[in-house]
């Protein structure tokens, strides 16, 4: 197993690398670069070519990686072309957070309504209560995420006004708990809606475990041997039903950052998701590739964690 | 945004082996479908998505007009007897371009769901069989797609190719997430492999060929028809979230994901709800009567599964 | 098990039926996650004047006027910062921070007189060192390489290229005669010599020991509460990405401003309106403004007040006349000479009856639901020197379209309802189309069936994200047709930027030299400082323009801006809704 750990460990930096080398490639070639978007009769359209010299545009793809690879690896992102002046890393310093909390938000929303429900459905199986979860459920993994955003601000937001409609925060110069509120308030639609798809998947998930578990052998045992139902329940089957919906969530961590993208666009929100799709849209290659090598980087390390904790939970799997 | 978005729900490692079949002379397959037949919810939903699917194939039957014709007389119009469902901005009748979206927006669905099967599938068995070297390079090779960012590689096939086809939107889809089910069947494989009747196949010197196709896909089939099921619902809705940002099938080809994501101004969602709502509902319809198909399949393969 | 699953399926399909009734289940299991009672956003302490403005893109961040490059940033700049000179409603150049100006004989010169008592946000006093520092920094030769692209405004000033080069670090362009004189030299009599004078001007004991190349790095332009202006409000704070506050410069030199504060919000598009109507939002201007499906909406609001205003800009209908070689896109060489003629457009009666083909007014009424004008003329019609009356008015004509592509010997030989070339070869027109504008986008298939009812095949590609279509627009060899926006400044109403056969621009490539001619006759000194002579020649020009069309102009697009009535004192201009804010006052 270590020797498995250590040895996905050595291909980790060489993936990422390859991945770089794919997107830096294909950004490359598509048309377009950060002046073209620019068209302005006030500007001398000279003046861009003039740009795209300096910044070398205009060299041969390999070179344009080998320099932004040698920066890289010194650990500079370079200057974003949009954001004038201002360094790729604080850029995304000033994004991430948002995202984070609006991740977490979501997985806590995930955790709190899913597992709870999941586990009453299963104790209390073909009762109304799960029928409305199940229905409930499968609403959830049917409907666009997009959809369900526009929809609850239009009627949460702009109707019933209980949530403000757009943005992180409400206004500058918040600090403590006053902070705290409003970023909870703010993140409430936005989590909601990022979380919909995954607590409706995790609830089914866990039911279906719990069940399983229930059903299994070893519990049987157990109550035999006069266990109360309680222990029954917390001591054995939720540790063994947690384990399988565990690993999942080292899945999570890259879909959650990609799947913001949608979400983060519909709320205004100013995380790394819009970031991502602002800079798709304006060629701002030094970000892009920021992004991307995040993205690549906690994608393999979710998968990286998920594989070991399959290994561990199903010992029928050997990796050798 | 990645296709696997809803996939976690089926990266279930469990193994079930369903082919050990008790009952001597009838097929898994039999046996599962007689299993699928019990399950209404999952029947009615074949029905339903038959109809669905039905009543866009006979689009040209049901309505005269043409999806793309717009009428700039008549932008924005409610329901009436001439068009069911009104017109939209560009006068264009909603009905017809329900059914002729929903046509589209099943056909990514489906062939981006062949296409990932197949790759995914082939790669997984191989990775899952062999083991060893030949299943780290695979593996090593699934984790760089999976890491690849989906959006990406759309504007850059997008802009490249000056046109997105549908062919080119489900090649798309295809590459960035067949790793997922190729996990999943590797798993399958990997612990299949260790298996007795594995072991005593290979034994007698049956080919990797035959085991393969003899023992581990109806083995492993279960899980991987249940993804394929979901897959196309996944695709369906990721199809309109892609249009939402606006790298869906471009105008003025109409799908259900751009019909929506045109739709969803204040203005639209308070006064003209028969632009948007169809389409939302149809995507709706469709992916949970694909998803009701899928549950009903896994609880059809695997009896011992209490999942719905 | 399975018994009950009919229940279950009616339930989950009854459950999502109403997507009312759906998120009535999500409110609930919300509920349960957290008793987080909706909690009164502490908005600004009731007595302050706040308004609130929308913009449905976040600025980019880059707050200096001489590096910033959207319009978003623009929104803010606008309030912070202060040009000597600025256009009234009748684009007359009315003093700002200069008091007075003498133009010189030959019109080489302009000597400005500045406002005294006038300080930064700082408190340091504006003098005319600020002047010369700003004009400076825009002819370094850092400048361009730092992300600087205004090189317009000083390009014409004396000895902006040694400056430039590197060659000296002497500036005769803009010199300080004294604290609050300073002087503009131009190169050449020049007919913009106060347009060049009216750019925003930066603190030169701010940025004054930067090196240029670090300006656009530098707090000041950066940070909320670093930037320095003159202007009726400062830049305080703000959300990055959410919101942007303003705050009253209590000192301003036209009188305090009455607001106490002027914030911008972020907002996406598809809500503004909700956010209006809650009162959220107090205005909505520029760039979002108001889509012309959402008038009537907002019309029917008690306490939104709506602005009308003719855009500054058009969309056309391109044609290509013809493109350039390989080696010239690869040199980034423009050269009318090397031009290769796009054949299938060569032809002035084809381009006429693809004028004629198309109903303008009807695209306006359907697709801006009438919130447009038709133009003929690329020259916006706020100017003095717009002619509406001699250039051609196209208006549409099926039958004269058909009749001016028989002449031309187009006609349909084989019956299959499309015209053939005169030497009988299939006869197919390509056109391209950017993504980024909905009305244009709804609009492309609308031409293109336009055009084919008169018997021209069109072949619609599909359409692509802006930026790949930008650069297409300059490096493709097939396309004939393509669609664009162009909103033009308020600087001049030259048009040779956009349709010079050497301007970049000139994505159709044509090449009138008769055009270009007059073009130039009218900027020329001595003549061109007579307005009535501008006024003439620029009327050739536009007969000229509509006659061998290098585009048909589709439509002007007005601009819907709207405003909540307790805001008073508004008075916009023209192009921006945005004037004499520091009048702007609410009342409850």
């Amino acid at each position: 197993m270590t020797k498995y750990i250590i040895r996905r460990l050595l291909v980790f930096f060489p993936m990422l690398f390859a991945l770089t080398i794919i997107v830096f490639t294909l950004l490359k070639l598509a048309p377009g670069d950060p002046y073209s978007q620019i068209m302005d009769p006030n500007i001398d359209a000279s003046v861009f070519e003039e740009m795209r010299k300096e910044q070398g545009l205009d060299d041969p793809i390999h070179k344009q990686y080998f320099r932004w690879v040698t920066s890289v690896v010194q650990g500079d992102f370079g200057e974003s072309f949009r954001h004038k002046g201002r360094t790729v890393a604080e850029l995304i310093w000033s994004r991430l957070p948002n995202t984070f909390y609006l991740g977490a938000f979501s997985v806590f929303i995930t955790i709190i309504v899913a597992l709870p429900i999941g586990i009453y459905s299963a104790r209390n199986p073909y009762s109304l209560f799960d029928y409305a979860a199940t229905g409930f459920g499968f609403f959830g993994l049917a409907v666009p995420n997009f959809l369900f955003g526009v929809v609850a601000i239009y009627l949460f937001a702009i109707k019933l006004g209980w949530f403000p409609a757009q943005g992180s925060v409400s206004q500058p110069g918040l600090a403590g708990f006053d902070l705290f509120l409003a970023k909870l308030h703010h993140l409430f639609l936005p989590g909601i809606t990022l979380g919909l798809s995954s607590t409706a998947a995790y609830m089914r998930y866990m039911r279906s475990e719990v069940l399983s578990v229930l059903g299994s052998d070893y519990i049987r045992t157990a109550r035999a041997k006069g266990l109360t139902e309680r222990t029954v329940l917390y001591k054995h089957t939720l540790r063994n039903a947690l384990i399988p919906i565990i690993t999942l969530l080292g899945f999570e961590i890259g879909t959650l950052l990609s799947g913001a993208v949608i979400t983060e666009n519909v709320f205004k929100f100013p995380g790394i998701g819009t970031l991502y799709i602002e800079s798709i849209g304006a060629r701002d290659y030094p970000v892009i590739m920021a992004i991307t090598l995040m993205l690549g980087f906690f994608t393999l390390l979710g998968n990286l964690i998920a594989d070991i904790l399959y290994a561990i939970v199903d010992p029928r799997i050997r990796y050798d | 945004m990645q296709p696997e978005q809803q996939m976690n729900l089926n990266q279930d490692p469990k193994i079930n082996v369903p082919g050990e079949a008790k009952e001597k002379g009838i097929s898994p397959f039999r046996m599962a479908f007689r299993r699928f037949l019990k399950n209404k919810a999952a029947v009615v939903s074949i029905f339903v998505l038959a109809i669905i699917i039905l009543l866009c194939l006979c689009a040209p039957l049901l309505t005269d007009y043409d999806p793309i014709e717009y009428d700039l007389l008549k932008i924005d119009q409610k329901p009436s007897s001439e068009h069911i469902l009104g017109t939209d901005n560009s006068g264009r009748d909603v009905f017809s371009r329900l059914l002729y979206g929903g046509r589209i927006s099943i056909i990514i669905g489906f062939s981006a769901m062949f296409f990932t099967l197949v790759i995914g599938v082939t790669l997984g068995a191989i990775a899952g069989y062999y083991g060893g070297k030949v299943d780290n390079i695979i593996m090593r090779i699934t984790d760089i797609f999976m890491i690849l960012p989906f959006l990406v590689l759309v504007l850059v096939i997008v802009a490249i190719l000056e046109k997105v086809t549908i062919q080119i939107f489900v090649t798309i889809i295809a590459l960035t997430s067949w790793p997922s089910l190729t996990r999943i069947v590797r798993g399958s494989f990997l612990s299949l492999r260790e298996r007795e009747f594995v072991l005593g196949a290979r034994a007698i010197g049956a080919s990797d060929f035959r085991i393969i196709f003899r023992h581990f896909i109806p083995n492993a089939i279960g899980p991987i028809v249940v993804n394929a099921t979901l897959m196309v619902a996944t695709y369906i809705v990721i199809e309109s979230g892609l249009s939402f940002i606006g790298f869906g099938i471009p105008e003025p080809t109409p799908t259900w994901g751009n019909m929506l994501s045109s739709a969803l101004s204040v203005r639209v969602l308070q006064y003209h709800p028969e632009q948007w709502v169809p389409p939302g509902l149809m995507i709706l319809l469709t992916v949970l009567c694909i998803n009701f198909i899928g549950d009903g399949l896994r609880d059809a393969f695997d009896p011992k599964s209490n999942k719905r | 098990m399975v018994k009950k699953r009919s229940w279950l399926l009616l339930l989950t399909f009854l459950l999502t039926l109403g997507l009312l009734a759906a998120c009535g289940g999500q409110e609930q299991t919300g509920g349960e996650t957290e008793q987080e009672e909706p909690q009164e956003e502490e908005t600004t302490q009731p007595d302050k004047k706040v308004v609130v403005g929308a913009m449905d893109t976040a600025p980019n961040g880059q707050f200096n006027p001489i590096f910033y490059t959207d319009a978003y940033e623009a929104n803010i700049i606008g309030l912070v910062f202060e040009s000597l000179i600025a256009r009234d409603e009748n684009l007359e150049f009315q003093p700002e921070l200069a008091e007075s100006w003498e133009i010189n004989e030959d019109h080489t010169s302009v000597t400005f007189k500045l406002r005294e008592g006038i300080t930064w946000h700082d408190g340091e006093p504006f003098t005319a060192d600020d002047v010369v520092f700003t004009y400076k920094a825009l002819s370094d030769p850092e400048y361009i390489a730092a992300g600087g692209v205004r090189t317009n405004y000083v390009a014409r000033l004396v000895g902006f290229q040694e400056y430039q080069n590197g060659e000296t670090d002497e500036f005769p362009g803009v010199v300080a005669l004294d604290d609050y004189t300073v002087q503009f030299n131009y190169a050449e009599p020049n007919v913009l010599a106060l347009a060049d004078a009216a750019f925003p001007i930066i603190p030169e004991h701010i940025f004054g020991d930067v090196p240029v190349s670090e300006i656009p790095e530098h707090e000041a332009s950066l940070k909320p509460g670093k930037v320095i202006g003159t202007g009726p409000f400062k830049f305080v704070d703000m959300i990055e990405g959410e919101q942007y506050i303003l705050e009253k410069n209590e000192n301003y030199w036209k009188g305090e401003p009455k607001l106490d504060s002027f914030v911008w919000r972020v907002v996406n598009a598809n809500v503004i309106l909700g956010m209006l109507e809650t009162g959220e939002l107090d205005f909505v201007g520029d760039p979002s403004g108001i889509s012309p499906d959402d008038y009537e909406l907002v019309s029917a609001m008690d306490h939104v007040e709506i602005i009308e205003e003719a855009d500054f800009g058009y969309q056309i209908l391109g044609f290509v006349h013809a493109f350039r070689t390989e080696e010239d896109i690869n040199n980034g060489v423009i050269n009318p000479d090397n031009f290769v003629p796009n054949e299938k457009l060569q032809d002035k009666r084809v381009r006429q009856a693809i004028a004629y083909a198309i109903d303008r007014e009807g695209l306006i009424d359907a697709l801006l639901k009438g919130h447009g004008e038709v133009v003929n003329s690329p020259i916006a019609k706020q100017w003095w020197v717009y002619d509406d009356q001699n250039p051609t008015q196209y208006k549409q004509d099926v039958e004269k379209a058909k009749s001016l592509l028989e002449e031309a010997g187009y006609v349909d030989v084989d019956g299959d309802g499309f015209v053939e070339t005169p030497d009988g070869e299939p006869y197919e027109l390509t056109m391209a189309y950017p993504l980024g504008n909905p009305i244009r986008e709804q609009s492309a298939p609308i031409i293109q069936d336009m055009i084919q009812k008169v018997g021209i095949k069109v072949n619609l590609l599909q359409p692509m994200e802006f930026g790949a279509y930008s650069e297409q627009l300059e490096v493709n060899t097939d396309w004939d047709l393509y669609l664009l926006g162009w909103s033009l400044g308020t600087t001049d109403p030259d048009p040779s930027p956009l349709w010079s056969a050497d301007a970049a621009y000139n994505y159709g490539r044509w090449n009138n030299p008769e055009a270009d001619e007059l073009a130039k006759k009218a900027i020329t000194p001595p003549d061109a400082f007579d307005r009535d002579f501008r006024k003439e020649v620029y009327s050739d020009w536009q007969v000229m323009f509509q006659d061998d069309l290098p585009a048909l102009l589709l439509y002007a697009r007005n601009s819907i801006w709207a405003y909540n009535k307790r805001i008073t004192g508004v008075d916009h201009l023209p192009w921006s809704l945005l004037n004499d804010v520091h009048e702007w006052d609410v009342t409850e």
